[in-house]
């Protein structure tokens, strides 16, 4: 029983993580203008480097999920994940820092407004989940 | 993990990278296109419209506060409020015109007085959280208009930017 536990915690974790990420590019490929406008309303990138990212962003998530779920290159696929993490915590934090009003832009593009530091939080915890979703990983690899 | 681990992982991280942008690319080559000239938002990533209609919906492209001040500055653009006429009387962006929402569907293909289909128009509202503004857009590009933007940082965007407002009526 705890072997059949300790064996489905790792793949629920994994899963999970895969779909959420899924679940997040999916709007953003329907709708990519309007993902740009909320990569615009971070202020970082210039005009056109909105539209850049808004086109392969959500692509990327989308293959790192699917990679995750499928258990296929799961490592790799977790440290680009656990890297968008980091990016997005860092751009969640400058918006905050410098007071902007903004939506994170994380899930619906045209969905309910989420504030910047409910999104960060939500971030930590996805990192969280990479960090062990790679512990297992390794674990699994010896 | 032995340096041949890093390697092999490096080497699929950068396939996959690699992978999902020039698919992103190719994808949204369009709109990509669109942005880099600049061009009208109604030929930018144009989505179905609800089922059953052949109708191909166009939407507006977002325009960032730079290029709104730009615009507004050389007076290349018209902006359009799509609040309400109370809010608008209240304060808007200097040398905005009003079009609330409300009136614009009533109308279902509104026209702005004296503005050229082919001007460059830019719709604003109340920020991120308001909608309105994306609503008007689509609405004056079925009304023909061929260049329309949504800023959708809005009124308070561009206020706390230290631009120019007017207003103070109630």
């Amino acid at each position: 029983m705890k072997s059949f536990r300790s064996s489905m915690i790792p793949l629920a974790l994994r899963i999970a993580l895969g779909a959420v990420f899924i679940y997040a590019a999916i709007p953003k490929i329907a709708d990519p203008v309007t993902f740009a406008g909320s990569v615009a309303a971070y202020q970082i990138l210039p005009y056109f480097w909105s539209y850049v990212t808004a086109a392969v962003l959500p692509f990327l998530e989308l293959t790192c999920g699917l990679l995750l779920i499928l258990g296929v290159r799961v490592r790799s696929g977790a440290l680009i994940i656990g890297a968008l993490n980091v990016v997005f915590m860092a751009a969640l934090s400058a918006a905050m820092i410098r007071g902007l009003d903004i939506d994170c832009g994380c899930f619906r593009p045209d969905g309910p407004k989420t504030a910047p530091w409910v999104a960060l939080v939500r971030d930590a915890f996805f990192l969280a989940m990479t960090a062990s979703v790679l512990r297992y990983e390794r674990v699994r690899a010896r | 993990m032995t340096q041949k681990n890093w390697l092999k992982t490096s080497l699929e991280i950068a396939v996959i990278v690699f992978a999902s942008a020039l698919f992103g690319i190719a994808w949204n080559r369009t709109l990509l296109a669109d942005a880099w000239r600049g061009a009208p938002a109604g030929q930018a990533a144009p989505r179905q419209s609800a089922p059953g209609s052949q109708q191909v919906e166009a939407l507006p492209m977002p325009i960032a506060l730079a290029q709104v001040k730009e615009l507004h500055d050389s007076g290349q653009a018209v902006l359009v409020d799509a609040r309400s006429a109370a809010s608008f009387a209240k304060e808007h962006i200097a040398g905005a015109r009003s079009l609330p929402l409300e009136e614009a569907t009533r109308q279902a293909t509104p026209q702005l007085t004296g503005v050229a289909k082919d001007a460059i128009i830019i719709a604003y509202c109340n920020g991120f959280s308001c909608h309105d503004s994306m609503d008007l857009g689509k609405l004056l590009i079925k009304a023909g208009y061929a260049s329309v933007y949504v800023f959708e940082g809005g009124l308070p965007e561009w206020r706390d930017g230290g631009y120019p407002t007017t207003g103070g009526k109630q």
